[in-house]
């Protein structure tokens, strides 16, 4: 799922300074797993944003509502008519994106996408992909170079290795642990493939998904 | 929450589907939500407690004394160490919370008669008032109540709690003639006629007596007659040495009744031996406690006295029961003892005295009822309680007052509902699992302050003192939340699993399609799926954040500068002093209870400073709860500070004087 992490509140409120009336809008998919869109989060960010802005002396109405996904125009929708000058999304990216082109009105990012990620366990999620498009962990025994490896190369480990540790020294390096994995696998002729450099276009070209017309990728 | 198209089930308590039962409350025959009113008094909220108990029970003040409490028998913490005190605790929401004043239904233009103002007439009254009905109680007594004034003495039920759920019901609208005897005064056909209905609730008031020698001194009497003595509060001379004759918990009331009236040397005789006895264990034992002496397996073999009583005659009863449970007891003549007496009481059983009210009756002289509906056989007149039944306990003469307003309900109007609930089946929760059991603390029950024995037997004096208000709330934490826990509200569900992951019990699982769903034996209602779920997805009985919300409002509504919201620990034995000239107090189960939003609502709304108070170790109800706790506390502060804050949010555990000094 996509992980996604509340902005500071001194950023919130910059964006939201010159407007009136405010809806902080809440997505019960990813953002609520990553417990940053929930309608807890929405109530709890609204009282937040009502407390700092009258100790101000700001008059902001702020509102809260949750949307099954952001990122559908049919939920979208669903949202009802509130005189609403402004929307502050606790979506990922996809949903602050949709909402504005739905909606006549500003929206504002509320959080940060961060990644793809997995759940470590409660309130930890681990960056497990990119969304590069071109999907090699087939190769690496499951474990993301693009994004495990803080450069994102695609034959390691380079020079900065120590002891198994990356060179900025607050992870494991991620091509030690390929290697390993590909070994305890027994796929070990998978070590001394050289793979090709990464095709950037397979992310920075796509522009949509139409499934609707087979044999043709846009 | 601004609205969007789709609605959530937001249902709570009996609008659920299924009717899934703790035990204490399948055990007793009203049902009443126990887990429910225990919640409110947990967190020091008598009067919701109180209407709770009301909903099923129009008696919690007499209840709350002297019920039987087959719920406490049902308790699921039994099996840890013991029950929670449940009726200790309802008399302390009758004790403290405000009887509801609002009167519910639209007025009604049938009229119906009730016949005796004990537990069963009295239930019925409350009942078909608060339907609209006009009532109307007859009562050949000066005062209401039937035996729970004339037959429970004083010093276990006082004529103001009585009075407590009498005027109660009575402002409900139902009207009362007493010293009205039916049968003599007015009889039953008059207000057959007068009436839509007559439902004669009208107890056992005739005492059994035995066909022995010497049964007819005049210092042989009956137990109804000295009970009510006793409670029109005669000084009855009964000389210094009393044998009771029975093996009831009333044989109890009168042999202690006989210690108040000054007897030195009180003997109970009974056919029973100790584990038949028919009487309460904790009656018989606060009996023993007070100096009297219970005889097992003795028979009455004749009151001794020439012209006036000087002792009982018994002997050794060798079984009181056929191998068929029928009542046949066997004596071994040869073993003869006497017991020596000035008065002997007899108190072996109860019979109805509805001769003159023309009704047909059995071969044992009870009204001719149909169970379900308890109609007799003459028109528009109804029977129910222990007339019918014969002795029962008075939550069982409660429950038959229920069924007969639901009958007449449902013969003058056609709504059978009320009628169609009393016979809905129930499941009933199962034992504790030991995924819960392990992790749960030995917390003895609190025992309630009682009057000395010298004191007590020394007058009518209530002897049970009632717990504080802080007691009835400690004592209240005892309870397993069974059925009160976490329910998944479906449409709200993100699938997220953190209630899985933040469940100490494992209650929570993943059904096939990705649903959560919790298993309620393994759910002690601590709220911690329900406070970190994301999605507030999970419903908890008594809590949400909107009944938070209102709670907060209330507190806040008069504040002034400087005011600050401590949210109490309803655990904690003691809270420190807050400092400071306008400290408002909001106890809670948990601080788990208490959201991030809820800290900065309180501040939104005026609070200068907020306070969590008493989260401490040592009476920590949920331990394994206490690291989410902290985690709040801290992610609370770091919210603060983020928009210059910090100071307004303080945690005191105990009263730590550095803790305090923040403030």
């Amino acid at each position: 799922m996509i992980v996604v992490r509340q902005k500071p509140i001194d950023d919130i409120l910059e964006m939201v300074a010159r407007h009136k009336r405010v809806l902080i809008l809440g997505c019960n998919t990813c953002s609520a797993v990553a417990l940053a869109g929930g309608e807890k989060e929405v109530e709890t960010l609204a009282e937040l944003l009502r407390l700092a802005t009258s100790r101000k002396g700001a008059s902001i109405e702020f509102e809260g509502a949750v949307l099954q996904r952001q990122c559908e125009p049919e939920f979208i929708e669903e949202l009802e008519e509130g005189g609403f000058d402004a929307f502050l999304s606790l979506g990922c990216g996809a949903g602050v994106a949709l909402l504005s082109e739905k909606e006549d009105i500003p929206v504002y990012p509320g959080i940060d996408t961060l990644f793809i990620g997995a759940s470590k366990g409660l309130a930890n999620w681990q960056a497990e992909c990119s969304a590069c498009g071109e999907c090699v962990l087939g190769e690496t025994a499951g474990i993301c170079p693009v994004t495990r490896c803080p450069k994102g190369i695609m034959n390691g480990p380079c020079g900065g290795v120590s002891d198994g540790q990356c060179e900025l020294g607050d992870r494991d390096c991620a091509w030690v642990q390929i290697h390993e994995r590909l070994e305890e696998l027994g796929q070990d002729e998978c070590i001394t493939e050289t793979h090709e450099p990464r095709d950037h276009s397979t992310k920075t070209l796509v522009r949509e998904w139409d499934m609707s017309e087979p044999g043709e990728r846009k | 929450m601004h609205s969007t198209r789709t609605t959530h089930d937001t249902r709570t308590g009996d609008e659920r589907e299924s009717r899934l039962f703790a035990p204490c409350r399948a055990a007793c025959p009203v049902h009443i939500d126990v887990p429910g009113y225990l919640t409110a008094v947990a967190e020091g909220r008598f009067t919701d407690a109180l209407e709770i108990v009301l909903e099923r029970n129009p008696l919690p003040s007499v209840c709350g004394r002297v019920c039987l409490r087959p719920c406490e028998e049902g308790c699921r913490r039994c099996l840890l160490d013991d029950p929670v005190a449940v009726a200790h605790i309802k008399r302390a929401a009758a004790d403290f919370g405000s009887y509801p004043t609002q009167q519910k239904a639209r007025p009604r233009p049938e009229t119906v008669a009730v016949v005796g103002s004990g537990p069963a007439g009295l239930t019925a009254s409350a009942d078909l008032a608060e339907l609209g009905f006009q009532v109307t109680i007859y009562e050949q007594k000066p005062e209401l109540g039937g035996m729970l004034r004339y037959g429970i003495p004083d010093y276990r039920l006082p004529d103001y709690a009585l009075d407590r759920d009498i005027d109660y019901i009575l402002s409900r609208g139902v009207e009362a003639v007493t010293d009205a005897r039916v049968g003599a005064d007015i009889t039953l056909d008059e207000l057959a006629d007068a009436n839509d209905a007559v439902l004669v609730t009208a107890g056992l008031q005739a005492s059994r007596s035995l066909p022995i020698e010497g049964a007819d001194l005049p210092e042989a009497i009956m137990a109804l007659p000295f009970l009510e003595a006793c409670a029109r509060g005669e000084d009855v001379e009964v000389g210094k040495r009393v044998v009771v004759v029975g093996g009831g918990n009333v044989a109890m009331d009168v042999a202690r009744a006989a210690r108040r009236q000054g007897a030195e040397q009180v003997h109970v005789v009974c056919l029973e031996d100790e584990e038949e006895m028919p009487a309460s264990d904790f009656e018989v034992e606060e009996a023993r406690q007070e100096g009297v002496h219970v005889h097992c397996s003795w028979g009455p073999a004749q009151v001794v006295g020439d012209g006036t009583v000087c002792g009982l005659e018994a002997v050794r009863c060798t079984s009181v029961f056929d191998h068929e449970k029928r009542f046949a007891p066997k004596f071994d003549e040869s073993v003869v003892q006497e017991f020596e007496a000035d008065t002997v009481i007899f108190a072996i059983g109860q019979a109805p005295d509805i001769g003159d009210l023309g009704l047909e009756c059995t071969e044992r002289g009870v009204p001719e009822v149909d169970p379900t509906t308890l109609r007799t056989g003459t028109d528009k007149v109804y029977a129910a309680g222990d007339v019918v039944s014969g002795p029962t306990m008075i939550i069982d003469a409660i429950a038959a007052g229920h069924r007969a307003a639901a009958s007449i309900a449902r013969d003058l109007t056609g709504d059978g509902r009320m009628l169609a609930d009393l016979d809905e089946e129930n499941a009933v929760l199962g034992e504790v699992p030991e995924t819960m059991s392990s992790k749960l603390e030995t917390r003895r029950r609190l025992q309630m302050e009682r009057l000395e024995i010298w004191e007590a037997v020394g007058s009518f004096d209530e002897v049970e003192l009632g717990y504080t208000e802080y007691e009835a709330a400690r004592e209240a934490q005892r309870c397993l939340g069974c059925t009160t826990g976490a329910r998944l509200v479906k449409e709200k569900c993100a699938a997220c699993l953190t209630g899985m992951r933040v469940c100490p019990h494992g209650a929570p699982h993943i059904k096939v399609g990705g649903y959560v769903y919790f298993d309620a034996e393994a759910c002690n209602a601590c709220g911690a799926c329900a406070s970190e779920c994301p999605a507030q997805a999970i419903a908890i009985e008594g809590y949400s954040e909107e009944e938070m919300s209102r709670r907060i409002e209330r507190q806040l509504v008069h504040h002034g500068m400087g005011t600050t919201l401590v949210f109490a620990c309803g655990s904690a034995p003691v809270l420190p002093e807050i400092p400071g000239d306008d400290v408002r107090l909001l106890t809670t189960t948990c601080h788990l209870r208490v959201s991030e939003r809820a800290v900065l609502e309180a501040l939104r709304e005026g609070a200068s400073h907020v306070v969590f108070a008493g989260c401490v170790e040592a009476t920590c109800r949920f331990p394994y709860a206490r690291p989410i706790v902290t985690k709040r506390m801290k992610q609370i502060q770091a919210t603060l500070a983020e928009i210059g804050m910090e100071d307004s949010f303080v945690v005191i555990g105990g009263a730590d004087e550095e803790e305090l000094a923040h403030l």
